[in-house]
């Protein structure tokens, strides 16, 4: 009888973990900000978002102690560059999201002054649909 | 086989001729007036030197920077000497916000060398005519609020009066103009640092 308590419990141990398993694994990966000219009124942050889970999570929002922050595509047009605003982003399991120049990137407005003091450092803080909020310490750096 | 060779030896000088010169882009660029860090000035002033163009505005967060960090790395490879015969330009695409002072500053952070230009938006647009550049306004009014996501804001500097800042989509093109103010080739932040410095060296060496 108490083998097959036994085994009842381990069964349901692994089914518990085979719920558990399809989540997403979100990890930040060097993220900065650049520090902007002084008369600048923007810039721009970088770094990489990668899922090492097995489930899709969303990207819904950016925000920052250092200044508002919106999620922009720059996207090349026949030799134009233009901006494209992000309502929110898709990573796939198994990939990453890179934020770089010319191509996604967070962009920064109405900073706080201290983001033209050399080495200050920044909160990021996302928003994801599963994972939540994640937040990390970047530097803000030329 | 004979016929063979000499055509294969006639292609390979042909492509070594053309690796040493740079064709002239007839109908792109020409004289303009502007107001280059803080100065009025014609195009016709930098004859002599290798002028690089770019056009952007200050308020741009991720091509524009990119573009002045690329001409600083640029900029650097060159000898003292070299730097001595060339002219790199920043043009703006929003005058109203863009001043003289605003823009010599903002290009003046990556390199003091740098020049801003800017001018009456006929000026501006006399310009990116000129070149056969675009630029177009994006206001905040054009993009729907909806597809922005809530922003959060918790610190943010202390400001007065209403934010004026316009985003503009631009030709992000850097034009390379040679001593006789002809325009000799179009690259981009994508070309090799030393393929554009082996260019400019060309242009100079004319």
């Amino acid at each position: 009888m108490s083998n097959i308590k036994g085994l009842f419990i381990l069964a349901l141990g692994l089914l518990l973990a085979s719920c558990s398993a399809p989540a997403p694994q979100i990890q930040l990966d060097g993220f900065w900000i650049v520090q902007p000219p002084s008369v600048a009124r923007g810039t721009a942050g970088y770094g990489t978002i990668k899922n090492t889970g097995k489930e899709a999570d969303t990207l819904l929002n950016v925000s920052s102690d250092i200044g508002f922050v919106m999620m922009h595509k720059t996207d090349l047009v026949n030799g134009m560059g233009r901006m494209i605003h992000m309502s929110k982003m898709v990573i796939a399991p198994a990939s990453e999201l890179v934020f770089e120049p010319m191509s996604y990137h967070l962009m920064f407005s109405k900073m706080a002054d201290r983001i033209h003091q050399e080495g200050e450092k920044a909160t990021l803080t996302f928003e994801f649909e599963k994972s939540g909020i994640i937040s990390v310490e970047v530097p803000i750096k030329p | 086989m004979l016929k063979k060779l000499l055509i294969l030896s006639l292609l390979f000088c042909s492509n070594l001729a053309m690796a040493e010169t740079l064709p002239v882009l007839s109908g792109v660029g020409g004289n303009f007036s502007a107001i280059a860090n803080g100065e009025e000035i014609e195009f016709n002033d930098y004859r002599g030197k290798v002028v690089v163009l770019s056009f952007g505005y200050t308020n741009c967060a991720d091509i524009c920077p990119l573009t002045l960090g690329y001409y600083k790395r640029l900029y650097n490879m060159l000898s003292a000497e070299e730097q001595q015969m060339i002219r790199m330009l920043f043009v703006t695409v929003d005058p109203e916000y863009d001043t003289p002072t605003h823009i010599k500053e903002f290009v003046g952070h990556f390199n003091k060398d740098f020049i801003g230009v800017t001018g009456t938006r006929a000026q501006i647009d006399e310009i990116i005519s000129l070149f056969h550049a675009e630029y177009n306004k994006l206001s905040t009014g054009v993009v729907a609020t909806d597809k922005i996501r809530r922003i959060t804001q918790k610190e943010v500097s202390e400001e007065t009066g209403e934010d004026t800042a316009y985003l503009y989509s631009h030709t992000v093109s850097l034009y390379l103009v040679d001593k006789e103010g002809d325009t000799r080739a179009l690259q981009y932040t994508g070309t090799p640092i030393e393929e554009f410095a082996d260019k400019i060296r060309i242009l100079i060496n004319e």
